[in-house]
């Protein structure tokens, strides 16, 4: 028997078939590779798992092991000494390179790509150079210890093994930083400047009082990125540091990594992931609500 | 409402495919023994040869082989493998802690438990190398080769220095290092071989067992090496920064090469890369034991860096599997085949003595100078928990050490006593 309704297939109009062709490779994308494994994750955390066997429903176990863990916590800490070398060097870096382009005439696009390159290397290159560059028997420490006699224990003092990897993230996200923030001059209008300067306002007050204002939304947008890449950094503290000394620039997605695939204790890992995940984006909603401003040009 | 249906059936199709994509037997077979070996160019021709000889001669179950499918660790791969159940029979390029790992997780089967496992080792001349890969009478797995650490030297620079042969104890150590090294120019000897958990095998771990005489430096849930051994060699490092006779890292250039330092700790395998890439530094190398105190019961002891050969408890051909491995480790032809291709020892006890490998380590010396250490080097503990034993070390004994924190009696106690508390609290 027939329905007196049309096939499904006939309600839908042809630009409703073409929207759900277009979404849905992207939801079809989502679920395979977003939604299945943060499923996976969520019920590993509540479980107790070892690759081979069921998952046996332990509740809270896995948290509560995770908050009393020392080595995450000391991992979240490095995070936060990370962001505070990272972010005055990559955001002071980043408005350096968006005032400089201002100022550079022809073969701008060229300059600005120039920054993009470090921004594309591959991490672990970078990662192998600075670590010939900062070792104590390399080339910076010895002319360093040519004219003053001193060298410098970059990746041997927990601190400056922080400000090394910050140096070595800057130096790769600044360009691409720099290039945000240089959008967000383009958008200050000429015209607020020409008033300041009739109102004698001098260079400093027109940056403080016109230019960072203005840029706030592109400032917040590289602080967000900072945060992320921040709890996300893998690769260089791996290569150069190996998370030492004193597991003073072990990050988390280190610990999550030996964890899961060295200790194979992939339930402890899944919960540190999640609540990895909680921490950056409370830190990013408290800052965004300490930070962010509306601007409204009237 | 039937198009949402069909939609929602669609959508519960897809999520079926994906749930489909979980652990279970994929392409289990009994008619063949599939085996994943180490993917470099050494080793995969001998497994050519030796596979090719099997089959040939029609020993067993034929044999197919492909190299370890894995673009970073070998660990890594045959996790997912075996979490995808699309692991191999037989597999290669295991390292002891990891086969433990396995064991602990009931993946690998005991080998010791196997029909003809007693004739193996006997055949094989194993009896003083096997301990070490043995736990509670079980054996996760088979070394296939030895590799211990041993000390590199440059011969020109020793011999510049009043030296005509490596030292050997730490006095010996000392007295080259007093008239080579000059602080922030050129050191003595690379102490420290990094700063990741997998170094210290390269450094105290080779140590403690120089100065031990191969004794374990860990048994179960309890730390061992807070023993006159562990303070003799946690001194010798200490010594060695006190003095500015080594450097914190090396990391900028290959110190042999450079001259920057005139020794450091170095497995066979590096015999091959110097040889392509610093020939002329190769020909002046002379290898030397680990060093360790004058007179102590532990000359000669060093670490072994092994990898052995598991069997998967999945396997459907397990006993066929056993056959062919007990023929390709057993054969000596092939053996003195695998010497001759990889360079890497056959970890067996008569490397010396047996006239058939006689002819190769007379013709290579330095190959020789590791044969000599085989029956006497020694594995990593095996412990499911090496990462965080070694990182102990790394953080609460060998840190301090290079930057003078602490004493080596107080570094070598408070990592001890940490493993411990870190042990106690796993178990």
């Amino acid at each position: 028997m027939r329905s007196g309704r049309p096939p499904f297939r006939n309600r839908l109009s042809r630009e409703a078939v073409v929207s759900l062709s277009l979404a849905g490779a992207y939801l079809i994308f989502s679920a395979v590779f977003w939604a299945y494994p943060f499923l996976w994750l969520a019920r590993l955390s509540v479980t107790q798992w070892r690759f081979f066997d069921e998952p046996v429903f332990t509740g809270a176990r896995n948290l509560i092991r995770t908050v009393q863990d020392p080595q995450f916590l000391l991992s979240l800490w490095n995070v936060v000494r990370f962001l505070l070398f990272y972010l005055p060097i990559a955001v002071g870096g980043a408005l350096l390179v968006a005032f400089g382009l201002r100022h550079v005439g022809r073969g701008k696009a060229f300059v600005a790509l120039c920054f993009l390159l470090s921004n594309v290397s591959s991490g672990v290159a970078m990662a192998l150079v600075f670590t010939k560059i900062f070792s104590t028997t390399g080339p910076l420490n010895a002319w360093l210890f040519d004219w003053t006699g001193i060298r410098i224990p970059w990746t041997n003092d927990p601190t400056l093994a922080m400000l090394a990897i910050a140096l070595v993230v800057a130096w790769k996200f600044v360009g691409y930083y720099g290039l945000i923030l240089y959008s967000g001059l383009l958008a200050v209008p000429g015209e607020i400047y020409d008033a300041a300067r009739l109102d004698r306002a001098g260079p400093l007050t027109r940056l403080l009082r016109i230019t960072m204002p203005m840029l706030n939304a592109q400032l917040m947008m590289v602080l967000v990125f900072a945060i992320l890449v921040s709890f996300g950094l893998f690769t260089e503290p791996f290569l150069i540091t190996g998370g030492g000394p004193s597991d003073g620039t072990a990050t988390p997605q280190m610990l999550i990594y030996e964890t899961a695939f060295r200790r194979l204790q992939p339930s402890h890992a899944a919960t540190m992931s999640i609540l990895v995940s909680v921490v950056s984006y409370a830190l990013i909603a408290v800052l965004r609500r300490l930070f962010e401003r509306k601007v409204v040009l009237a | 409402m039937k198009g949402r249906r069909d939609l929602l059936r669609l959508g519960a199709g897809g999520l079926a495919l994906l749930a489909g994509c979980g652990p279970r037997d994929v392409g289990r077979r009994d008619d063949v023994i599939r085996l994943w070996v180490a993917p470099n160019e050494a080793e995969e021709a001998f497994w050519k040869v030796a596979v090719a000889r099997w089959n040939a001669e029609k020993r067993g179950l034929p044999v197919s082989f492909t190299t370890i499918p894995t673009a970073g660790n070998s660990e890594d791969t045959v996790l997912s493998a075996l979490v995808a159940g699309t692991e191999p029979d037989l597999c290669t390029n295991i390292f002891s802690g990891f086969a433990v790992q396995l064991a602990a997780l009931g993946q690998v089967v005991d080998l010791a438990a196997m029909p003809g496992y007693a004739e193996l080792i006997a055949r094989r001349r194993m009896e003083a190398v096997v301990p070490g890969w043995t736990q509670g009478g079980r054996v996760a797995a088979l070394p296939i080769y030895s590799s211990p650490t041993l000390i590199w030297w440059r011969a020109d620079l020793l011999e510049a220095a009043g030296l005509s042969a490596p030292p050997a104890t730490y006095d010996e150590v000392y007295r080259f290092a007093g008239r080579y090294a000059r602080p922030g120019a050129r050191y003595a000897m690379q102490v420290v071989a990094g700063r990741s958990w997998q170094d210290r095998w390269f450094d105290f771990i080779s140590f403690y067992y120089a100065a031990s005489g191969g004794r374990p430096y860990l048994d179960g849930a309890r730390a061992l090496y807070a023993d006159a051994a562990g303070l003799a060699a946690a001194t010798f490092i200490d010594r060695m920064f006190r003095q500015g006779w080594t450097a914190l890292d090396f990391d900028a250039a290959e110190p042999l090469v450079t001259g920057l330092a005139a020794g450091a700790v170095r497995g066979p395998w590096d015999v091959e890369r110097y040889a392509r890439t610093y020939p002329d530094t190769l020909a002046r190398i002379a290898v030397g034991p680990v060093p360790a105190q004058g007179g102590g019961a532990g000359r000669g002891s060093t670490f072994s860096d092994a990898k052995g050969i598991v069997i998967f408890r999945s396997s459907r051909v397990r006993g066929q599997a056993f056959d062919f491995l007990s023929w390709v480790l057993g054969d000596e032809a092939l053996n003195l085949f695998w010497l001759r291709r990889t360079g890497l020892s056959p970890a067996r006890g008569d490397l010396l003595t047996n006239p058939r490998f006689a002819g190769y380590y007379r013709a290579n010396p330095m190959a020789r100078a590791y044969a000599e250490h085989v029956a006497t080097a020694r594995p990593p503990a095996l412990s499911e928990y090496t990462i965080d034993v070694q990182k102990i070390m790394t953080s609460r004994l060998v840190e301090p050490l290079m930057t003078g924190a602490s004493s080596p009696a107080a570094a070598l106690a408070d990592a001890v006593s940490r493993t411990d508390r870190m042990l106690e609290a796993q178990t």
